[in-house]
C-alpha cells in the first residue's frame, strides 16, 4: 500500500487499555474532572487547544431507525474565546446562577481511545455523570457520553482539539447548564 | 412598609367563582391597575388548579411554526395548553392539531417528538389513524359487532380551533373562542414587524427544551422587564457585552395591545449601524418597505431590541447582542414558551428563527450568538432562571402568601403622543405597564365563568 508521507501509516498508534498512551490519556480527563470540580476554571481553559470546538447537541426522541436524534441545534457551541468569556463570567461577582456556587462531581468513565485524523491526534470516548447541588437543593443530573479529540501538543502534553458531549436527555431537568462539562 | 392588598375584602363574585379556599376573592388580592399582586397566586396549588382550567382549558396557545412541518404528513410533538397535541401537516397539506390521546383507551399515540407520517398507529391496541385524523383501522375489529365501532365519529379529538399569523400556529380547546385574528387584535401590527419584516422567517432545527424548578408567571412576568437586564445580567458589564450604565435598556417605547398582548422596543447606541434595523444584517433591510408600512418601518429601523408577550405564555426576543467578547453585536430572533408543570415547576421552550432572506454568514452568527447568550446554556438566560426559583421558593409559604409583590413602575406615566402603532403605548421602556396589563387579563379569565370548557363533550 503507497501510504502518504504520514507517520502515522508507518507506526500506527497505541493506545489500546494496555498501551502508555491510554494511561496519559485517563488520567487527562480525571485530572480535568478535578480542575472543574475544584473551580480551577483557568487551568481548565488552559487544556484546550485554540481550534477547539466544544458543542453539546440537542436531542429529540425519536424511533431507532432514525438515529440517535441529535440535531444541528445545541444547548452549547463554543469556541476557545467563547469559553473564556464564560469563564471570566464565572469569576465576576454577578453570575448569579453560579453565585454562590454549584456543587459539582464530574464522574469520567467507559473511557476508549483509538488512533485520530492525525498521528497526533485521538479519538476519546467517555461516559460522564455529572452531579449537581445548589443552595439547599438536592441532586441534579446530568448523563451521557463525550466525543473528544485529544492532541499531543508540542510540549507533550494533551489538549482537547474537538469535544462533543451527546447527553442523554431531550429535555434538560436541571435548571440550567450554567456548569461546564 | 410592605405594601398589603388592603381595603374591604367583600368583593365576592356573585358565584363564588373568585372565591379563595382562605375567604378572600381573586379581585382583592389581585389588583393590577394598582400595581399589587399578591404573591398567593404564584405558586399555591388551588390557584395553579385555578389557571390549569380557566386560563389553560381556553384561549390561543402557540403550538409552533409552519416551517416546522413544511411537508405532508410533517409532524411535531406539542402542547395546546398543557394537553399533549400533535401538530401535523395532512397528505393534503392542510395544518391540523390533535389531541395526543387515542379515542379508545387514551394513550398518547405519537411518543416521539418529530416525525414523517401517512398513518399514526396506537401502540395499545392498533388503533390507526391517518394524518388528518380519521380513524383507519383497530385491532381485533372483527369482534365489533354492528353498531360497536362508530369509525366515523372516533378520529382523533381535533382542536376546537385553529389559527395562523405570518407562520405562527395557534390552536385552541375553547369552541367559543373569537377568531385568532380577532384575539391577536392590535397585536397583528407588531407581530408583522417581528415576523413579516422580510418576507418570512423560518425556525431554524427543533427547540431547546428544559424545566425550572419555578412557577410559570415569574418567567412569563420577566419576558416584558427591561430593567431587570442591567442588575441580573450584570456578570457581562465588565466583560463588555452590556453597557456599563443602568438606564442602557431604557430608550424605547412599552405598547399593551389589548387582550394581554404586551411588548417593548428599544434603541441601542445611537447613530451605529449595528443597533439599526432591529440588528439583522443589513441586507435584509432593504425587504422592508416592500413588507411594513410606514410607521412599521420606522419602528423596524430605530430600534435594536424587541420583546413582546402574546397573552399567556408564548414571547418573542430580538435582541442585538454577542455571546463572546470577540464577536460584533448581531441581530437574534427567539421565540419562547412556557408550559406549566406543577405549581412549582415549569417547561421551557426556546426556538431559534431567522430570516429566510438571510445570508449564510449572518444566519451563522446570529445562530452562534442565540445559542450562546439564549437557552439554558446561554450566558444571559441562565440568571434568569436563578432569578426564577429563587422568587418561587420564597412565595410558597402561608406568610408570604399574605402579602404583594410590587407593580408599581410608571403607573403615572403619561401616555406616548408620537409612537407610529396601535395600542397604548408609553415612552421610557423602564416601567411595569406590560406586567399590569399581563395581570389585567390574568384576573379577567381567572375571574370569567368557564363556558363549557370544563364539561363532559357529549360522546
Amino acid at each position: 500500500m503507497s501510504a502518504p508521507s504520514s507517520e502515522a501509516a508507518a507506526v500506527p498508534v497505541d493506545c489500546s487499555p494496555s498501551s502508555a498512551l491510554y494511561g496519559d490519556i485517563v488520567e487527562f480527563l480525571y485530572r480535568e474532572a478535578e480542575l472543574l470540580d475544584a473551580y480551577r476554571f483557568e487551568d481548565w481553559l488552559a487544556l484546550f487547544a485554540d481550534d477547539i470546538r466544544y458543542v453539546m447537541p440537542v436531542r429529540t426522541t425519536q424511533f431507532r431507525a432514525k438515529g440517535s436524534g441529535f440535531h444541528d441545534v445545541a444547548f452549547l457551541d463554543e469556541n476557545l474565546v467563547s469559553l473564556r468569556t464564560r469563564v471570566e463570567r464565572l469569576q465576576t461577582e454577578f453570575a448569579w446562577a453560579e453565585t454562590p456556587p454549584s456543587r459539582t462531581r464530574h464522574y469520567v468513565s467507559n473511557i476508549l481511545a483509538e488512533p485520530g485524523a492525525t498521528p497526533n491526534e485521538f479519538a476519546v470516548r467517555s461516559n460522564f455523570l455529572i452531579t449537581r447541588t445548589r443552595a439547599d437543593h438536592g441532586h441534579q443530573m446530568f448523563t451521557g457520553w463525550r466525543e473528544d479529540v485529544l492532541r499531543r501538543d508540542d510540549a507533550g502534553g494533551l489538549k482537547i482539539a474537538q469535544r462533543r458531549i451527546l447527553v442523554d436527555e431531550t429535555v434538560i431537568t436541571g435548571t440550567n447548564l450554567s456548569i461546564l462539562f | 412598609m410592605a405594601s398589603t392588598p388592603g381595603g374591604p375584602q367583600t368583593e365576592e363574585s356573585p358565584n363564588g367563582f373568585s372565591l379563595l379556599s382562605n375567604g378572600e376573592t381573586l379581585e382583592t388580592i389581585v389588583r393590577p391597575k394598582e400595581g399589587l399582586i399578591s404573591r398567593r397566586i404564584f405558586a399555591d396549588p388551588e390557584v395553579y388548579q385555578m389557571e390549569i382550567e380557566r386560563i389553560f382549558g381556553r384561549g390561543w396557545f402557540f403550538l409552533g411554526h409552519e416551517s416546522e412541518i413544511p411537508n405532508p404528513g410533517d409532524l411535531v410533538s406539542r402542547f395546546c395548553g398543557v394537553d399533549p397535541a400533535i401538530l401535523i401537516r395532512d397528505d393534503d397539506g392542510v395544518v391540523r392539531a390533535f389531541l395526543n390521546s387515542c379515542r379508545h383507551r387514551g394513550m398518547r399515540v405519537c411518543r416521539t417528538d418529530r416525525e414523517n407520517v401517512r398513518f399514526l398507529r396506537c401502540p395499545y391496541h392498533g388503533w390507526s389513524y391517518r394524518n388528518n385524523g380519521d380513524l383507519v383501522t383497530v385491532g381485533a375489529e372483527n369482534h365489533y359487532g354492528a353498531g360497536e365501532l362508530e369509525k366515523d365519529r372516533l378520529g382523533l379529538i381535533p382542536v376546537a380551533g385553529l389559527g395562523i399569523y405570518r407562520g405562527l400556529i395557534f390552536a385552541t380547546w375553547d369552541e367559543h373562542a373569537p377568531a385568532l385574528e380577532e384575539w391577536l387584535g392590535d397585536m397583528r401590527w407588531y407581530l408583522d414587524i417581528i415576523f413579516g419584516r422580510t418576507g418570512e422567517i423560518e425556525i431554524v432545527g427543533v427547540p431547546q427544551i428544559w424545566e425550572v424548578d419555578c412557577a410559570w408567571k415569574f418567567a412569563t412576568d420577566n419576558f416584558t422587564d427591561n430593567f431587570h437586564v442591567f442588575w441580573t445580567h450584570q456578570s457581562l458589564v465588565p466583560l463588555g457585552l452590556l453597557p456599563n450604565f443602568p438606564d442602557f435598556a431604557a430608550h424605547g417605547h412599552m405598547v399593551t395591545a389589548g387582550n394581554g398582548h404586551i411588548l417593548h422596543f428599544v434603541q441601542g447606541a445611537p447613530n451605529d449601524e449595528t443597533f439599526m434595523g432591529l440588528g439583522l444584517e443589513k441586507p435584509l433591510w432593504q425587504h422592508f418597505p416592500k413588507h411594513l408600512n410606514s410607521g412599521q418601518l420606522d419602528i423596524a429601523m430605530r430600534h435594536a431590541y424587541s420583546a413582546g408577550t402574546v397573552w399567556p405564555n408564548f414571547h418573542w426576543l430580538q435582541l442585538t447582542s454577542t455571546g463572546d467578547t470577540a464577536s460584533k453585536p448581531v441581530g437574534i430572533l427567539n421565540l419562547r414558551l412556557e408550559l406549566p408543570i406543577s405549581p412549582t415547576r415549569t417547561r421551557m421552550y426556546s426556538w431559534f428563527a431567522i430570516d429566510k432572506a438571510a445570508s449564510a454568514a449572518y444566519r451563522k452568527a446570529s445562530y452562534e450568538n442565540y445559542v450562546r447568550t439564549f437557552g439554558p446554556g446561554g450566558i444571559f438566560d441562565q440568571d434568569d432562571m436563578e432569578n426564577w426559583e429563587d422568587c418561587t421558593a420564597a412565595v410558597k409559604g402561608p406568610a408570604a402568601k399574605r402579602y404583594t409583590l410590587h407593580h408599581k413602575m410608571g403607573i403615572n406615566r403619561k401616555q406616548a403622543s408620537d409612537w407610529p402603532g396601535p395600542g397604548v403605548s408609553y415612552p421610557d421602556s423602564y416601567g411595569e405597564m406590560t406586567q399590569r396589563a399581563w395581570y389585567d387579563q390574568w384576573l379577567r379569565t381567572m375571574t370569567t365563568p368557564l363556558n363549557g370548557t370544563n364539561k363532559q363533550v357529549p360522546a
